[in-house]
């Protein structure tokens, strides 16, 4: 008798969704993902919910509004494992990029932005309001990786292996010509790898959508990108804050 | 040793009787810089190229190498079928990393998927004729000669002395037009080679045996939290070293939970989480400083393997002084310096 399948549920939070978009550009390994697990809830492609428990709950999107940690917490409470997926749920992503700044509201919103719902506090990661289990880091998150991932989980094991070095591994095991060698800027000294390096392969500098490694040297990351990137001073101190504001000596 | 003359017009139609038979790997352009690759045509040769961004290694050991497949946990089959290649263009202290690397895989359990590729690969040499600008190979690794190749080229004017070096590049000269060498043609070319070590553009001021004591006596000094202030530990100089040879092993499942792959890829022992291991249940990092692995990268190259092999695991082909961007992991910077002190 096949095993009874996995009940996974997504959930998003502040983001543009683009995981969950992404996740179902998926194809033909989301198919056969599908005999191991049962969505019963997928706002971007279901209309069902459940209040059920859950098996392993994807959640996507940063936290960034108290009224959110309630729901976090139900969501918590109700399942087995919690996987934050997604630069935005991982470190806050994109949205952190507001933290250290306290007059853009207006700039945005214009006349709106005294309604209610925009009212919110600094982007910070799923978990620094609930246990997080798993992270899927990304911008947006790599379908092979939250395959890999969730191929693992499904089948009991607790151990998953995620690269915790930078992405200067992978552009040199691909012989990429790095980008200072082309007389560009780069972050792959102090990002996260484990998406195979495709950006400068292209010749578009890494933005380090994937986080920080653990010790980033981000006083070098700002000579190195000054000295020979060539970016301003002011703009090679801050230009890691795109997606690991967070994770910065400075959040 | 068999010495012949080989003319530009006759190594264009010899590359082509040998791309004929297989495979041929050569130095190509790659934007600025130069990689090892099948050649397309003979012109896509540059035996002009300064360096490669990797070292002729992957030629035996891929970056990322499938290991083995399998269905279930009873069924599994071997991956790795090596296929006969001629590696063109390498450089005598390519060469001698090579040799290294033989020694390295084959010693203690013999790494035998390194070494069946490598006994498959005919590799044919050929000069500096234009040097990387961190190169040092001239003051380095001189108690080692190159060594392991099949036949060697040295850029004449019209065309390549050729070097016979085995049995194997001697079966090689029935595929192309050679012509008997001349005294002075050999002469000539020995000059060439040499003028290479002497012109390098960087240089160790001090002998492999006084940098091994000195290098091993500076182990508890601050010299290296000074060294890697900057140190991204980014692992870009171990990739790119023609002597590294650790590699990570992983098993990727696939999603019935049964079947999967095992592979390895280079590692490196500049990133954090080589030195991690697992410890009763939680892990441990015996090298938990970025000074700590930045030492150890010296240690190894100047001392252990020193001791090992009679000389140092480093060839001085400037690789990592040009990976580094912090600028930090050039040998002759930091040698030299601690030799100063």
């Amino acid at each position: 008798m096949p095993k009874p399948r996995v009940k996974v549920a997504w959930f998003d939070f502040a983001c543009c969704e683009g995981c969950q978009i992404e996740m179902t550009n998926f194809g033909e390994p989301f198919v056969q993902l599908l005999q191991h697990v049962e969505p019963v809830e997928f706002r971007e492609a279901m209309s069902e919910k459940t209040t059920e428990r859950i098996n392993v709950a994807f959640v996507e999107g940063s936290f960034t509004r108290e009224a959110d940690r309630a729901r976090l917490e139900e969501i918590r409470t109700r399942s087995d494992i919690v996987v934050a997926y997604g630069q935005c749920a991982v470190s806050g992503g994109i949205n952190a990029l507001k933290n250290h700044m306290d007059d853009y509201s207006e700039a945005v919103y214009g006349k709106d932005c005294k309604r209610p719902h925009l009212d919110s506090q600094k982007a910070l990661p799923v978990s620094a309001a609930i246990k997080v289990d798993y992270e899927i880091p990304g911008c947006p998150m790599d379908k092979a990786e939250f395959i890999r991932v969730v191929s693992q989980l499904v089948h009991g094991t607790t151990r998953v292996y995620q690269p915790s070095y930078p992405v200067c591994m992978e552009c040199k095991r691909r012989e990429t010509v790095c980008r200072y060698d082309d007389g560009d800027h780069c972050l792959g000294q102090v990002a996260r790898a484990g998406c195979g390096a495709p950006c400068p392969a292209d010749g578009i500098p890494c933005e380090a959508c994937r986080g920080f490694v653990d010790n980033p040297n981000e006083a070098a990351l700002a000579k190195v990108l000054h000295e020979r990137g060539g970016l301003p001073k002011k703009w090679a101190d801050t230009k890691s804050r795109m997606f690991a504001a967070n994770q910065r000596g400075d959040a | 040793m068999t010495t012949r003359f080989l003319s530009d017009g006759a190594l264009k139609q010899f590359v082509q009787a040998l791309m004929a038979k297989g495979p041929v790997i050569g130095p190509v352009a790659r934007k600025s810089r130069f990689v090892f690759a099948a050649l397309e045509a003979p012109e896509d040769l540059r035996l002009d190229y300064d360096t490669t961004i990797l070292p002729p290694k992957k030629l035996f050991f891929p970056t990322k190498q499938d290991l083995v497949k399998f269905d279930s946990p009873s069924s599994f089959s071997g991956c790795v079928e090596p296929k006969e290649q001629v590696l063109l263009g390498v450089h005598p202290h390519d060469i001698k990393g090579i040799d290294m690397s033989d020694k390295f895989y084959a010693a203690n359990i013999p790494d035998s998927n390194y070494l069946a590729h490598r006994a498959k690969t005919t590799i044919i040499g050929s000069n500096v004729q234009k040097h990387y600008k961190h190169a040092f190979f001239g003051s380095v690794c001189r108690e080692l000669k190159p060594q392991g190749h099949d036949m060697f080229l040295t850029r004449l004017k019209g065309g390549y002395l050729v070097e016979v070096r085995s049995k194997k590049g001697e079966e090689l000269l029935a595929l192309g037009k050679f012509e008997p060498a001349s005294r002075e043609q050999a002469a000539e070319a020995e000059a060439v080679n040499a003028a290479a070590e002497k012109n390098c553009p960087e240089k160790l001021n001090d002998t492999s045996d006084s940098v091994r004591e000195k290098v091993r006596a500076s182990f508890g000094s601050d010299i290296w939290n000074e060294l890697s202030r900057d140190c991204f530990s980014c692992g870009s100089c171990n990739i790119v070293c023609p002597t590294c040879f650790c590699f990570d092993v992983q098993d990727e499942w696939n999603l019935d939970g049964v079947s999967g792959v095992r592979s390895r890829c280079w590692d490196a022992c500049l990133v954090s989480e080589f030195s991690e291991v697992s410890v009763q249940g939680g892990s441990e990092n015996f090298r938990e400083e970025r000074a700590e692995r930045y030492r150890h990268r010296f240690m190894r190259k100047a001392v252990y393997l020193n001791d090992a092999l009679g000389g140092p695991a480093c060839v001085g082909c400037g690789r990592c002084s040009g990976a580094c961007t912090a600028d930090i992991a050039n040998p002759t910077v930091a040698i030299n310096t601690i030799m100063e002190r």
